[in-house]
């Protein structure tokens, strides 16, 4: 078992050299936010007023904040903040989209036509603004966040999903699950569900950069996670409040953010291509609303 | 064709009473109490039973649900947006005020995703796999991961550094100054441009790479054609299309991207406007303002799905 998986591993590594250069960069963000408390120097809260607005240098590799703070140690802490919430949200608004998309792709009919309609209205409005108007309405919490970003990523997995559920309830061993008896949702669970499992996981990569990106631009905007929790948007938001913004504070946070966008955006792509070949690279991750701020 | 905007028509329609339903039950159901969300919890607490009323009254909150959301469709349909409950000025006014800076920036950006984005693309489909399509390929993964909003503090910063740049507090409307307007917009304009361009190039690249594989391309150069003019003439309008549509879905990134933009850029546009409005729990204006917002992105994608059946004779018969 291992051994074959390693195996497909090892296959895979070869064949999309940079989605597994994105998926290992991918694995090491994903340690450094678990073990954050282990690897930050310093306590990521904690003020510090004898070393203010330091740039980088052998004390705070990455320099200090207006108040003292220091930068390494909350990009580290802002890690944990922002794959938390991306995983999250995607995880929870990719979930719930497919489950709805395989209802609407097996059942068809009324509910499938009013579905679509909603899908296509929360996809009428910019991600981003959609998550704003959400997380304003549902208080700005870490959960209110995860449950704005969530939100816009439900439309997706509901489009995909439903055209995977519709190809696969025409096949022979679908419809003699239904000749034999068995009820619908029991079709749709045994038979229809193990099949979405792939573009499932196509999808929830595909839209982890995406959920990241809106995350920081949420924070900011100021309108994400509250501070003084440490996450990357809300440290943008931090250094442009001086008059000279210090190069370090502005230039840090983002570049983790695009490091961590860019290795979720290779790999995606690469799992794409192994598990799905049917779907076209470029067109696939716009309609699947790959976004941009 | 008729037949085909009569049903684009009533679809558009129906969308956007779902749009603004949607606006109304996120702003005016979800938060309970619409006077906490604009007082916050202690504010609401703090206030005397009577006082709660009378403002609730004022602001036409009291009434029930369903009557406020028809009140509100009627006022949109005579023009009247409301006011903001911190700010004297009316919706309407800041529609007119900061919308043709943000209009401008969106134009901005689609201009420079075609102008960047399509000759790229070309570029690489010409020899895939060469070293120029090496270098746009990465070059464009790169801009799709990089947040629009950074590369643009990057920016300023940089100007601020070496040039002395100042974000612009007034705004300058084309009419009165066409190039302090220019300096206003260029920035956000390049900035979500390119982001839009990189995902252009790469569908174009894909177009075209289809395309050119097909029979008809086959003829072209069988019959001796230049190469340049098989991939420009034959090639390129039938691969136009798909890259027509992601303009119109890029459309969105624009909008929302825009508003983080504008705020790295310090430019007071209509995203700035909405953001403060977020800020302050003004959800009259963020109601407005969102609907507005989610209008033009449905608008444009009609447009989008009108010009296809216009190129493409394919859709408007079937």
């Amino acid at each position: 078992m291992t051994t074959s998986v390693l195996g497909e591993l090892v296959r895979f590594a070869r064949r999309n050299t940079l989605s597994a250069l994105g998926g290992f960069v991918g694995v090491v963000i994903l340690f450094v936010a678990l073990a954050a408390p282990l690897l930050a120097p310093r306590d990521p809260l904690k003020a510090d007023f004898r070393h203010m607005n330091k740039p980088p240098d052998a004390q705070s590799l990455l320099g200090t904040d207006q108040v003292g703070r220091d930068t390494l140690s909350r990009v580290i802490y802002g890690a944990r903040t922002s794959l938390f919430v991306a995983f999250s949200a995607v995880i929870l608004g990719t979930t719930v989209g497919s489950l709805w998309g395989v209802a609407c792709g097996y059942l068809r009919g009324r509910f499938d036509l009013v579905s679509q309609r909603i899908m296509e209205i929360l996809q009428s409005f910019p991600d981003l603004i959609l998550a704003m108007a959400i997380s304003m309405a549902i208080g700005t919490g870490l959960p209110a966040v995860i449950f704005a970003i969530a939100i816009t990523r439900i439309p997706f997995g509901g489009r995909v999903i439903r055209s995977v559920a519709l190809s696969v309830r025409e096949m022979p061993y679908v419809e003699a699950g239904r000749a034999s008896g068995a009820s619908a949702l029991r079709v749709m669970t045994f038979h229809v569900l193990p099949q979405c499992v792939a573009p499932y996981l196509v999808l929830a990569t595909t839209h982890l950069g995406v959920a990241i990106v809106i995350e920081a631009a949420l924070g900011f905007l100021g309108v994400g996670v509250p501070p003084p929790t440490p996450t990357w948007g809300n440290m943008l938001a931090d250094s442009i409040t001086a008059l000279v913004p210090p190069w370090w504070l502005a230039f840090f946070p983002g570049l983790a953010i695009t490091v961590t966008v860019l290795a979720f955006n290779l790999l995606g792509d690469g799992i794409r291509d192994t598990l799905d070949p049917r779907l076209s690279p470029a067109f696939l991750r716009m309609m699947t609303g790959g976004r941009r701020s | 064709m008729r037949k085909y905007l009569a049903r684009r028509a009533v679809y558009a329609a129906v969308t956007l009473l779902g749009v603004s339903l949607s606006v109304f039950v996120i702003l005016r159901v979800l938060p309970g109490d619409p006077l906490v969300a604009i007082l916050g919890v202690e504010g609401h607490a703090s206030m005397k039973p009577a006082d709660r009323a009378r403002i609730m009254a004022d602001l036409g909150l009291s009434d029930p649900l369903p009557v406020q959301y028809v009140r509100w469709l009627a006022d949109i349909g005579a023009g009247r947006l409301g006011k903001s409950f911190f700010r004297g000025d009316t919706v309407a006014a800041l529609i007119a005020h900061r919308g043709p800076i943000s209009a401008e920036i969106g134009v901005l950006a689609l201009i420079v995703s075609w102008l960047v984005g399509l000759p790229v693309g070309i570029l690489s489909a010409f020899k895939p796999n060469s070293i120029p399509d090496g270098v746009a390929r990465a070059l464009s993964v790169l801009f799709i991961a990089i947040p629009g909003f950074w590369l643009g503090m990057l920016i300023v910063l940089a100007l601020l550094f070496w040039f002395g740049y100042k974000a612009p507090i007034v705004i300058v409307h084309f009419w009165q100054s066409p190039w302090e307007n220019l300096q206003i917009v260029i920035g956000p304009g390049i900035v979500l441009g390119l982001a839009q361009g990189a995902y252009i190039a790469r569908m174009a690249r894909s177009c075209l790479l289809e395309v050119i594989s097909e029979d008809f391309v086959r003829t072209a150069r069988a019959k001796g054609l230049r190469e340049g003019l098989v991939v420009l003439r034959h090639a390129l309008p039938n691969a136009l299309l798909p890259v027509i549509t992601i303009s119109g879905v890029l459309l969105g990134f624009v909008l929302g991207g825009s508003v983080a933009v504008e705020q790295a850029f310090g430019v007071p546009g209509l995203g700035r406007a909405l953001v403060i409005a977020v800020i302050e729990r003004d959800i009259i204006v963020v109601q407005n303002l969102v609907l507005l917002y989610a209008v033009i992105f449905v608008a444009v994608n009609v447009l989008v799905d009108l010009s296809y059946a216009w190129l493409d004779p394919r859709i408007r018969y079937s």
